[in-house]
C-alpha cells in the first residue's frame, strides 16, 4: 500500500512540473516539436516507444526516472480527468428551427405539462415493480441457500463434518456471486457498484458512457440479486436508485435504442434538458421504493443533483416517489397474501420504533453526539481503507477476468468469515417463536440457537432488523464486538467490486452492531435501565452510514421515514451532522472519492475558494476551432474527424471570405448537429437545385438522439466536399459569452447555474479568444496544499 | 387461596349488579368459597340463590321502581351463568398454570364461557326484551366488567395460542397434539424408568444409561415437534406462528433435561478440518492480490495536453505558495 501512496503523491508533483513548462499554447491539440519542455527530444519524439512493456512495468526505474524524464503515461491517480467524458447539453438551442416548431404548433404545447405527469406516473409504477422484482427474488432464492446450507449444517453437526458445510456454503455463495459478476464485468461494466455515484455524475450534467441503458438496468438487476444471494456483504438499495433512474430514463424518451423500438410517444422529450429531469424523478423513485421513504427521495435528488430545480419539477419528482411506494406497497401486499394492505413500505423496513419504550431522554443528546463521532471516525477509516484497494483495482485488477476472480473470491471468504465465527461462538439464545428466521443449532443445546448465526446467517437488511428490535439480551456483547469487526472489513473490501451492490445496508448494519453494543454497554457501565439498546443500534447505524456516505438531509428524512418515527429526527439528525464534519476533516465521502477516482469531471456547488484570481484567459481552451457561417462541407468533416480533437462546440463566425483573422462571434454550433446535417447533406448548392425534398425539422435532430452516429459512418463524396453548407438557421444564435476578465467563480456560477457545456471567451470586438468547458473548470481544485490542478487523460 | 380469589369475581360482578358495596354479599363469598370445590352442577342454583340474597339486602324500593331498577330476571340468569363459568376457567386456568396445561385441561370450560357470553350478545338483535338485556350488561356503564372479564379470556387463549393445538371446532385436542402428547409421557416415563435403575446402581450423576435408552424416543418427539411447527408455519406464513403453550412447554421442558440436565446431545466436532479449510480460503486472496500485483500489467493512462495560454502561470503558482 505504501508504494501506491507514494506513486500518488510522485504523479502529483510531476503534473505541476509539467504544467509549469508547458507555455505555447497547442494548435488543434497536436504537439508542436518547438515547445520548450524539460523533456529530452529523444523522449518526447518516441512517444510511443514508451509503450513498451519493458519500460514501464518496471515500477522502480519509472520512479527514479520520474524527475528527469516526463512521460506521456502515468499511473492511475485521483488527480486526472477522464476524456471519455463528456457533458449534457442542458442549455436549450434557440435556433430557428425551434423557434418555426413553437410556432406552429402551439397547442401541442399545453398537452407537454400532461404528458410529463403520465410519465412521472409510470416511472414511479415501473420503479416499483422492478424493486418488488428485485425483492421477491432475493428473498425466495437467499431462502432456499439458507435452507440448503442450514439443512447440511444441521445433517453435518451430528456427524462431525462441518468442514464439507463450510466449503459447500463458501461454493454456493462463490458460483452465485461469479454469474452475478461475470455479467457485470463482461456486458457491462457501469453496472457495477450502487450506481449512486453514476446517478450524481449525471444529475451534475456529465454524460457517463452507457450509464442509462436498458442494458444496464437489466445487467444491474439482475446483478444485484445475484450478489445479495451470494451472500456478499451489500445491500440492495443503493442499485434501486440507478434502476429509477434508468426506468426513467427510458420512459421518458418513449423508445429503446438497445431494444430497436420506437414507440413514437413522448418524442418532445427527447433531449438532454427533460431526460436529466426525468432522471431525477427516476431517482427520487428509486430511494422511495428502496427505503419507502418518498420525501427522502425527493430530498436526495435535491441534495445530489438539483442544480436545477422549481416547484413544479419538486411536485412532479413527489408523485412519483409516492406512486413508486405505493406500487412496491400494493404489490409486496398481494405478494404476502394480505392485498390492499399498502402499510409494509420499502425494501428495507426498519420496522416500527415503539415511541414509548424507545423514547429519549435530554441526558442521552451528548451519549449521542459522542456516537457520531465515533461514526463519523470510523467511516472515514472505511474510506480510507476503500480508497487504497480501489485504487489498487484500477491499476492492477482492471481485466474482467480478474475482476470476476476477485469477487469470487470476496464471496468464499465471505462464507468463510461467517462460518468461522458461528464456529466459534459461544452464545446460545433459547428459540422464541420463529422470531429467527433460520435458526442455527450447531452446538448451542437443543432449543436453543447460536445467536451469532442471525447476524450471519441471514440476509443483511434482516440482520439489521433484527439488531434493532430484538429484546436486549439477545445479543452477547463478545458476538456483536466480534461481528463489528469481520463485517467492517468485508464491507470495505466488498464495496467496488465488479458487483452491482450497494453501501447503504452494511453501514447501517456495522453501524448497528456497534451502536448496540454501545447501548448494552452503557447499560452496564452506569445501569441506565433507559438505554434500550435497538434505541442505540439505531443511532449507530445512522451515524456510520453517515461517516461513510456524507449525506445529510436525505439521509435524515430517510431514516426518520424507514423508523416511521418523525421524533427521532432531531437525534439523527444530531448524530448525521456530527458524523459528517468529524468524517469531512479527514476524508470525503465515499460517492465523492469513487467519482474523483474514476476521473469524472464533477463540478461541486461552488467554485475553489481561493480561485478569484484566475481569470477566463487563463482557463479557457485556446485556440478555438471556429467555423464560418457558411462552411465548406469538406472543412467540418475534416474538423468532425479529427480524432485528436474530439471537439462538441464550435463557435459560429462570420463569414467572410479569405479572411484571415478570427471574426465576431454569431452563433454556437454542435457536433451532434453537424452531423444531423451532413447526414441529410443540407447543402446550399442541393437547396439551390432544389434537390431536398424537405426542410429539415427539428424532429429529424431529436430522432437521432441520444446516439447519434459517428462522423466515420457518414459518407461523404468527393464532389460533395465542395459543397457548402449554411449553418445560420441551426445554429444557437445567442450562446452566452464571457470577457476575458472574468474570475473563475464567476464562469464556475454561470455554469452551475446554467447547465451550459460551453462558454465562449470573447475579446471587446466580440471576436471569439477561447471557449470554456467543463473540464476546463473542473480541473481546479482545493487540495490540501491549496488549489491545486488536475491533468486530463485518455482512459 | 387460587380458588377463593377466582370466587371473590361473582362477587364483584354481585356488587356491581346491585348498586351496592362489596361488603354485604362477602360472607356468601367465603361461604361459597368453603364449599367451592364442588361440581359444575351444584354451584348455579347456589350463585342464583346468591343474587336473590342481595337484592333483599339492597333495596328497600318495591314495586314499579324496583323493577326499573333491577335486571330482568332472564338477564339476571345469564349474568350468572358467565359468572359461574367464568369461575369454572378462571380456577382451571390458573391451576394449570405450571407445568403448563392450560389448553388441555381448560378447553371446555372456555368453550362454556363463550357460549355463556353468547347468549348475552347475541341476543343484541333479535327481541327488544333480551336486547335490553344485552345492553344492560354489556355497554351501560364505564367498566363493562363482562367485557373487560371476556376480553381477558380471550387474549390469553389467543396468547397461549390453544387454537392451534384444538381440532378446528374446539371439540378435542387435535391428533397431532395428542400423538405429541403421548410421545411426551412415554419419553418422561423412559427417563423415569430409567432414572430409577440408575438410582440403584451408581449415585453419581452419570446419565449416559438414559441417553442411551431413551435417545429414540427423544428423537421421535423432537420429529414430532419439527413437522407441527412446520404445518404451521405454512398455515399462516406471514404470521409469528406458535404452536400452543402446551406443546412448547411440554417440549422446552424435555429439552432441557436431555441437554442440560442429562448432557445427552454432545454434537462432535471437528475443528481441526473446519480451521484448515477456512485457512486456505483466507489465503486464497493474499495469493491473487500478490500475484496480479506482480503479474498484472499496470494500467497506464495517456496524458492529454490542454490547450491553453501560458502566459501568466505565475500567477496559479504563487497561489499554490500561498496555501
Amino acid at each position: 500500500m505504501a508504494n501506491v501512496a507514494t506513486k500518488v503523491s510522485w504523479s502529483g508533483r510531476e503534473r505541476e512540473v509539467e504544467g509549469q513548462g508547458e507555455t505555447t499554447p497547442l494548435l488543434n491539440g497536436t504537439a508542436s516539436p518547438s515547445k520548450p519542455r524539460q523533456l529530452t527530444p529523444s523522449s518526447s519524439s518516441t512517444r510511443l516507444g514508451h509503450l513498451s512493456d519493458v519500460y514501464l512495468d518496471e515500477d522502480s526505474e519509472l520512479e527514479l526516472d520520474a524527475p528527469c524524464s516526463l512521460p506521456h503515461e502515468i499511473p492511475h491517480n485521483e488527480k486526472l480527468l477522464s476524456l471519455k467524458y463528456e457533458s449534457l447539453d442542458y442549455d436549450n438551442c434557440e435556433n430557428q428551427l425551434f423557434l418555426e416548431e413553437e410556432r406552429r404548433n402551439h397547442t401541442a404545447f399545453r398537452t407537454v405539462e400532461i404528458r410529463r405527469w403520465v410519465i412521472c406516473a409510470l416511472i414511479g409504477i415501473f420503479t416499483g415493480l422492478v424493486a418488488c422484482f428485485i425483492d421477491i427474488l432475493v428473498e425466495c432464492l437467499a431462502g432456499l441457500k439458507y435452507k440448503v446450507v442450514k439443512g447440511n449444517i444441521d445433517r453435518l453437526t451430528e456427524k462431525g463434518s462441518l468442514s464439507f458445510a463450510l466449503l459447500l456454503w463458501a461454493a454456493l455463495n462463490a458460483g452465485v456471486v461469479m454469474v452475478g459478476s461475470l455479467i457485470v464485468a463482461f456486458i457491462e461494466p457501469v453496472a457495477a457498484g450502487s450506481g449512486i455515484p453514476q446517478i450524481k455524475c449525471y444529475l451534475n450534467g456529465v454524460k457517463v458512457p452507457h450509464v442509462v441503458r436498458l442494458k444496464t438496468l437489466v445487467i444491474k438487476v439482475c446483478g444485484v440479486i445475484l450478489s445479495v444471494v451470494g451472500g456478499l456483504a451489500v445491500g440492495k438499495e443503493g442499485p434501486m436508485i440507478h434502476s429509477g433512474a434508468v426506468i426513467a430514463a427510458g420512459i421518458s424518451q418513449g423508445r429503446s435504442t438497445s431494444l430497436k423500438r420506437d414507440f413514437k410517444i413522448f418524442e418532445y422529450f427527447r433531449r438532454d434538458t427533460e431526460k436529466r429531469d426525468f432522471v431525477s424523478a427516476g431517482a427520487a423513485a428509486g430511494v422511495s421504493a428502496a427505503f419507502g421513504a418518498p420525501v427522502g427521495g425527493v430530498l436526495f435528488s435535491l441534495e445530489e443533483g438539483a442544480s436545477f430545480w422549481n416547484q413544479f419539477l419538486t411536485w412532479r419528482i413527489f408523485f412519483a416517489s409516492m406512486i413508486s411506494t405505493f406500487t412496491l406497497n400494493s404489490i409486496l401486499s398481494i405478494y404476502h397474501g394480505n392485498p390492499w394492505d399498502l402499510s409494509s413500505p420499502g425494501l428495507i423496513n426498519f420496522g416500527r420504533f415503539d415511541s414509548e419504550k424507545m423514547g429519549y431522554t435530554i441526558q442521552e443528546i451528548p451519549i449521542f453526539i459522542l456516537m457520531g463521532v465515533v461514526g463519523g471516525i470510523l467511516g472515514a477509516v472505511f474510506n480510507a481503507l476503500n480508497y487504497w484497494l480501489t485504487m489498487f483495482r484500477i491499476r492492477y485488477i482492471h481485466r474482467p477476468c480478474l475482476q470476476v476472480l476477485e469477487a469470487m473470491l470476496v464471496g468464499a471468504v465471505t462464507a468463510a468469515v461467517g462460518f468461522v465465527m458461528i464456529y466459534s461462538s459461544q452464545d446460545c439464545q433459547p428459540l422464541q417463536g420463529n422470531r429467527v428466521t433460520y435458526p442455527l443449532q450447531l452446538f448451542c443445546a437443543d432449543g436453543e440457537y447460536n445467536s451469532m448465526a442471525t447476524a450471519f446467517f441471514n440476509t443483511p437488511e434482516k440482520s439489521v432488523v433484527s439488531l434493532f428490535h430484538d429484546p436486549p439480551g439477545t445479543y452477547n456483547p463478545m458476538t456483536l464486538g466480534m461481528f463489528t469487526l469481520a463485517y467492517f472489513f468485508l464491507a470495505c473490501w466488498t464495496y467496488g467490486l465488479t458487483v452491482s451492490a450497494g453501501v447503504f445496508i452494511p453501514s447501517l448494519l456495522i453501524g448497528a452492531a456497534w451502536g448496540r453494543l454501545f447501548g448494552i454497554s452503557l447499560s452496564y457501565t452506569s445501569g441506565w435501565i433507559w438505554a434500550d439498546p435497538g434505541k442505540y443500534a439505531l443511532m449507530g447505524a445512522a451515524a456510520q452510514l453517515g461517516g461513510i456516505v456524507r449525506m445529510t438531509l436525505s439521509l435524515t428524512v430517510i431514516m426518520m421515514e424507514a423508523t416511521g418515527n418523525v421524533t427521532y429526527g432531531f437525534p439523527i439528525m444530531l448524530v448525521l451532522m456530527t458524523a459528517k464534519i468529524v468524517g469531512d476533516y479527514f476524508v470525503e465521502g465515499l460517492y465523492d472519492m469513487h467519482i474523483q477516482l474514476q476521473s469524472v469531471p464533477f463540478l461541486h456547488w461552488e467554485a475553489p475558494v481561493t480561485s478569484h484570481s484566475l481569470t477566463a484567459r487563463e482557463v479557457m481552451s485556446t485556440p478555438v476551432t471556429c467555423l464560418r457561417r457558411v462552411e465548406k462541407v469538406g472543412t467540418i468533416v475534416d474538423i468532425l474527424s479529427d480524432t485528436s480533437s474530439n471537439h462538441n462546440g464550435f463557435p459560429v463566425v462570420e463569414s467572410v471570405p479569405d479572411a484571415k483573422q478570427t471574426l465576431g462571434l454569431r452563433g454556437l454550433i454542435l457536433r451532434s448537429q453537424l452531423i444531423v446535417l451532413l447526414k441529410h447533406k443540407v447543402f446550399v448548392e442541393r437547396t439551390s437545385l432544389s434537390l431536398v425534398h424537405r426542410r429539415l425539422k427539428l424532429k429529424d435532430f431529436r430522432d437521432a438522439y441520444p446516439r447519434f452516429p459517428p462522423i466515420q459512418s457518414i459518407h461523404v463524396s468527393q464532389d460533395e466536399r465542395e459543397c457548402m453548407m449554411d449553418l445560420t438557421e441551426f445554429m444557437n444564435p445567442s450562446p452566452y459569452t464571457v470577457p476575458q476578465e472574468a474570475s473563475l467563480p464567476r464562469v464556475f456560477k454561470l455554469f452551475r447555474a446554467l447547465g451550459l457545456r460551453h462558454l465562449v471567451v470573447v475579446d471587446n470586438q466580440n471576436q471569439v479568444v477561447g471557449l470554456v468547458t467543463r473540464k476546463d473548470l473542473a480541473r481546479y481544485r482545493m487540495g490540501k496544499e491549496g488549489l491545486e490542478e488536475l491533468s486530463l487523460a485518455q482512459t | 387461596m387460587g380458588p377463593a380469589a377466582a370466587l371473590l369475581l361473582p362477587g364483584v360482578l354481585l356488587g356491581l349488579c346491585s348498586g351496592d358495596s362489596l361488603f354485604p354479599s362477602r360472607p356468601f363469598v367465603l361461604q361459597s368459597g368453603q364449599g367451592g370445590r364442588g361440581l359444575g352442577g351444584w354451584r348455579l342454583p347456589l350463585s342464583l340463590e346468591l343474587l336473590g340474597e342481595a337484592e333483599d339486602l339492597s333495596l328497600l324500593a318495591s314495586g314499579p321502581l324496583r323493577d326499573l331498577l333491577e335486571l330482568e330476571p332472564e338477564c339476571r340468569e345469564l349474568l350468572a351463568a358467565f359468572a359461574d363459568s367464568s369461575v369454572e376457567l378462571t380456577g382451571c386456568l390458573v391451576r394449570s398454570a405450571r407445568p403448563v396445561r392450560l389448553c388441555q385441561n381448560c378447553f371446555r370450560q372456555f368453550r362454556e364461557m363463550n357460549e355463556k357470553l353468547e347468549n348475552i350478545t347475541k341476543a343484541v338483535g333479535n327481541t327488544s326484551e333480551s336486547s335490553k338485556c344485552a345492553k344492560s350488561l354489556l355497554m351501560s356503564d364505564r367498566l363493562q366488567i363482562v367485557v373487560i372479564l371476556s376480553k381477558f379470556f380471550n387474549d390469553t387463549w389467543e396468547k397461549a395460542n390453544c387454537a392451534n393445538c384444538l381440532k378446528n371446532n374446539s371439540e378435542g385436542l387435535s391428533n397431532s397434539t395428542v400423538m405429541f402428547l403421548a410421545k411426551f409421557n412415554a419419553s418422561l416415563t423412559c427417563f423415569e424408568h430409567n432414572l430409577k435403575e440408575h438410582e440403584d446402581s451408581i449415585l453419581v450423576s452419570n446419565y449416559t444409561q438414559v441417553c442411551k435408552n431413551c435417545s429414540e424416543i427423544y428423537r421421535s418427539l423432537s420429529d414430532t415437534y419439527k413437522k407441527m411447527q412446520e404445518s404451521g408455519q405454512k398455515h399462516d406464513a406471514e404470521e409469528q406462528s406458535h404452536l400452543c403453550i402446551d406443546v412448547e412447554d411440554a417440549m422446552n421442558i424435555t429439552r432441557r433435561l436431555w441437554s442440560r440436565t442429562f448432557n445427552c446431545s454432545v454434537p462432535c466436532s471437528d475443528t481441526v478440518s473446519v480451521v484448515a479449510v477456512s485457512s486456505f480460503i483466507l489465503f486464497l486472496p493474499i495469493i491473487f492480490y500478490l500475484s496480479s500485483f506482480l503479474h498484472s500489467k499496470q494500467k497506464k493512462r495517456i496524458l492529454i495536453l490542454p490547450k491553453r495560454i501560458r502566459s501568466t502561470t505565475s500567477l496559479v503558482n504563487i497561489q499554490e505558495k500561498c496555501h
